[in-house]
């Protein structure tokens, strides 16, 4: 090996909870795991103590888009003149999403907040709302391993959400469902658990939080919007007589965070992410007491999952993400990506491979959110879509700008290394795990190579074909599954 | 390489001890339909990327054809347009009642009869109405109302009520049709939809262009590496194998240009994909049933009037594209058959942001080969105007469907609507 001693790798048991739970499990974030005492150790620090460890490369990315410090009415105005579009500034949000995940070294702060800010979606493409999108954004991570009795009202009554679900126009006069359903729907009790009666109560409560579209964009409560009378929403009711709506609107989204029909909707949620498609009822059914015993706080849910049997009998099970499947490999091939100059520099045209792929972050056309499933990932054209990038990366060819690949002849020791060495130690350092017999064949098939064969730095798979070798750990099952 | 190829592909498989990955059992399908992901302001060109290996092998694409050559081409609305804005039924007084501010005025209206008319922003489809290959039939949909978009969807595409089989309506369609090659039933996006999902193969394209595996190389090893990798059981499993069978014909569509019919394709999403559809079904690469989408339709706020709004650009992207399509295939339109689907309709009353809310029933078009085209189908149940109003269904959605494949297909649809009696609607010939 050029980098010389062969990659030590964690138990199988240790190795499926760093990877469900992280973008990529690579040596780097195997020492983190070491370091603080085992994987089980580091999901606990990784809850509760993030800041422990230091996150500064993954901190200083955010520097390499300027705009996503701007605020609304600048960035309308600029929209406007067209100094640069609002869909140019999302495009940069999703670029640092994906970056920040490439470095971080809080990988399970940065898994929450993709998950709570997918399943409350507002879509980065719109042309209103991107003006409050990064805010958004920011205003969820803030809550991601907190309670959701205080996200979902942070998030609810948020600008960008308004915006998005029509809240921020609605008034007394003929409220518009919009919020008002998918509230009930995709925020919390789920499909089948809500009456229409309950859609237009839930509209009206939620009549008077307003946003001074194409103008000003600020946020603001008008009294005079807000329908008043009595409301009866699922097991609530409130007289609501005071025009000024926001205490009702609180009361209401606590009611709804601590139903017993929200925390089997989230939960189910949460195992359908980390633990498998499909998940076991009983496990959901945990969960939700879980939940519900602890006033909704998210960290004493995830230790139960964790836990669970069904999570330890789950590895490999989980297809990656459009931009799982981007980041990983990345962080599998060691990838160094450096501050953008242009649109075709690596920082900035990972968006595209993303997209290529199926998906840029948050950018699901839908309210209901990227999908946690993996059917939705396992289509013909995701398949050839992943071989796509995962070639590109492997031979370096794209993206070429302020990026940095590793060297086929660096995999290789001076005095050589026979082939089945070789998959191992490439194994070992993609996969981190050692190459299984399936994968060895699949790599003999890919180059040609016989197991046993010795592999110099002159042979032809160093010279020219080593972009084969990686692409077929790459395109395999251990790499698009985790 | 000068090495043998070491391992002969198809021994590996039963050898190989990993993995548990091979145990995930095909599950509960996709919560959601398919949409039409691609974003729409970036693109990346294909000509900045260039691969040093290999060339893509010219695939010997061996055209079939369904014993029709039929193909049928489902265009999902997706999230739920408003079918009273775009085939208005201006004969009936509630609906200037209840539309005070976003009705369409009776005189914009295009090819009207007595009760209803095209929105105006529908006028490049004028061509194809007059000349009898454009049909609407009003007061579609569901047997009963479903709100959700996310539940409905499902639903009018499981379109078998109260079975808790995992197949779609096209995908039973499909085991009525001889053939097995994936792409027979094709999809235009990035995800199965759920009207393909099932025991029959599929195949999902973003673009025409990008339907090829990177790095193929002349000596099959890539392929033959892929194939012996995901020689599984799982969903991923399927969609490799059926990605490689499908991008292995695929070849012909690839190597057919887009088309540059006189009524150019609308620069849209949908543009895009009807042109790529087009060189799907001309290169004659045997899709009897090609799906799609468009977007944008849930319009709870900015509709719009008839000068302007979500509804009127979205309707003439509708328009400019179908007329579009149907240039492009030229006498080969005649083989194609080209149905719209909602999940379900607007309320009949406007709300206060220039928009509507989710209701119940729909319009269906109906183009292309085989239908009674200029004219208005389906029985008008009257609206009413309360906030609860919807326009109610007086045609089962799957009687349209029924007829379209009983005609085009010739096949029973027994099976592809179980326990359903489909009423006549003579919208097909």
């Amino acid at each position: 090996m050029g980098r010389e001693r062969l990659v030590d790798v964690l138990p199988g048991r240790e190795r499926h909870l760093v990877t469900r739970f992280s973008y990529g499990l690579t040596p780097a974030l195997a020492a983190d795991v070491r370091k603080a005492g085992g994987a089980q150790a580091w999901f606990e620090d990784q809850l509760t103590a993030p800041t422990k460890v230091a996150d500064g490369p993954a901190e200083q990315v955010r520097g390499w888009w300027p705009d996503l410090d701007r605020g609304p009415l600048d960035l309308w105005k600029r929209n406007v003149s067209e100094v640069r579009g609002g869909w140019e500034v999302m495009g940069d949000y999703s670029r640092w999403l994906l970056n920040r995940r490439i470095r971080t070294r809080r990988p399970v702060h940065e898994k929450m907040t993709e998950f709570w800010e997918a399943m409350l979606h507002v879509p980065v493409s719109g042309d209103a709302q991107f003006t409050w999108r990064v805010d958004y954004g920011e205003t969820i991570r803030g809550h991601a391993l907190g309670r959701f009795d205080q996200l979902l009202p942070a998030a609810i009554t948020h600008p960008a959400m308004l915006i998005f679900l029509s809240a921020a126009t609605s008034t007394k006069k003929a409220p518009n469902e919009n919020l008002g359903r998918e509230l009930l729907e995709l925020h919390t009790l789920g499909v089948g658990n809500y009456t229409e009666d309950d859609v237009k109560a839930s509209a009206r409560i939620l009549t008077g939080w307003n946003v001074d579209l194409w103008e000003s964009w600020k946020a603001s409560y008008v009294s005079d919007d807000h329908w008043t009378g009595r409301v009866e929403v699922a097991g609530f009711s409130h007289r609501n007589k005071d025009p000024d709506g926001r205490a009702v609107t609180r009361e209401y989204l606590r009611h709804l965070a601590h139903h017993p029909r929200t925390a089997h909707h989230l939960c189910l949620r949460l195992a359908t992410k980390f633990v498998r498609q499909d998940p076991p009822a009983a496990l959901v059914r945990r969960l939700a007491k879980v939940y519900l015993a602890h006033d909704t706080a998210i960290v004493p849910v995830l230790q139960a999952l964790v836990a669970s049997k069904e999570f330890r009998a789950s590895a490999g099970k989980k297809l990656r993400d459009p931009s799982e499947d981007v980041v990983a490999t990345y962080r599998a091939l060691g990838v160094e990506v450096r501050r953008p100059h242009s649109g075709e520099s690596s920082a900035n045209a990972m968006l595209w491979q993303a997209e290529n792929i199926g998906l840029a972050p948050h950018a699901w056309p839908r309210p209901d959110g990227s999908p946690v499933d993996d059917d939705t990932w396992a289509s013909p054209a995701r398949a050839l879509a992943s071989m796509d990038v995962h070639w590109s990366l492997s031979g370096g060819w794209w993206p070429t700008q302020d990026v940095t690949y590793r060297m086929a002849a660096s995999w290789v020791p001076k005095k050589g290394i026979k082939f089945r060495d070789l998959v191992d130690a490439v194994s070992r350092e993609l996969l981190h795990q050692p190459a299984s017999k399936r994968l060895l064949v699949t790599a003999a098939h890919a180059t040609g190579c016989r197991p046993k064969e010795k592999i110099t730095r002159d042979h032809e798979l160093v010279k020219w074909a080593f972009p084969r070798l990686l692409a077929a750990v790459l395109d395999s099952p251990d790499h698009l599954a985790c | 390489m000068t090495s043998p190829l070491a391992p002969s592909p198809g021994t590996g498989a039963s050898a190989c001890g990993c993995p548990e990955y091979t145990s995930l059992a095909l599950s509960r399908r996709a919560l959601l339909g398919s949409a039409l992901v691609a974003g729409g302001a970036i693109s990346l060109g294909g000509s900045t990327r260039a691969y040093a290996v290999g060339a893509s092998s010219s695939a010997s694409s061996s055209a079939r054809r369904s014993p029709t050559g039929a193909v049928l081409v489902v265009l999902s609305l997706r999230g739920a347009a408003d079918g009273l804005s775009l085939v208005v039924p201006h004969g009936d007084p509630v609906y200037y009642a209840a539309r005070p501010r976003i009705a369409i005025p009776h005189a914009a209206l295009l090819v009207p009869d007595a009760m209803f008319g095209l929105h105006p922003a529908m006028a490049p489809l004028t061509d194809l109405w007059t000349s009898g290959r454009l049909a609407a039939v009003h007061a579609t949909g569901m047997a009963t109302p479903n709100r959700s978009h996310f539940a409905a969807m499902e639903a009018v595409e499981d379109a078998a009520p109260g079975s808790r089989e995992r197949n779609g309506w096209l995908n039973r369609l499909l085991g009525e049709l001889p053939g097995s090659s994936p792409l027979q039933g094709t999809a235009m996006g990035g995800q199965i939809p759920t009207s393909l999902f099932g025991a029959q193969p599929a195949f999902v394209v973003d673009r025409v262009n990008g339907a090829k595996v990177a790095g193929a190389d002349a000596d099959g090893r890539r392929l033959a590496a892929l194939r012996h990798a995901w020689s599984g059981r799982t969903p991923m499993d399927r969609a490799v194998r059926d990605a490689l069978t499908g991008a292995q014909s695929f070849g012909a569509a690839r190597d057919l240009p887009a088309g540059q019919p006189a009524t150019a394709y609308p620069d849209s999403d949908l543009g895009r994909a009807l042109s790529d559809v087009s060189r799907i079904i001309r290169a004659q690469v045997g899709a009897d049933v090609i799906t799609l989408d468009q977007g944008d339709w849930d319009m709870h706020t900015d509709l719009g009037t008839v000068e302007w709004g979500d509804l009127q650009r979205n309707a003439g992207d509708l328009a400019g594209s179908l007329a579009a399509f149907f240039a492009d295939l030229g006498a080969l339109g005649e083989q194609v058959t080209l149905v719209t689907i909602s999940e379900f309709g607007r309320r009949v009353r406007e709300n206060d942001s220039y928009g509507t809310d989710h209701g119940f029933g729909n319009v269906m078009l109906v183009a292309g080969g085989g239908v009674r085209g200029g004219s208005y189908y389906g029985r008008w149940p009257g609206l009413s105007d309360t906030s609860d109003a919807d326009l109610l269904v007086t045609t089962d959605y799957r009687s349209v469907l029924s007829e379209v494949i009983t005609r085009r297909f010739g096949v029973s649809t027994a099976s592809v609507f179980p326990s359903f009696a489909p009423t006549p609607v003579g919208v097909m010939v």
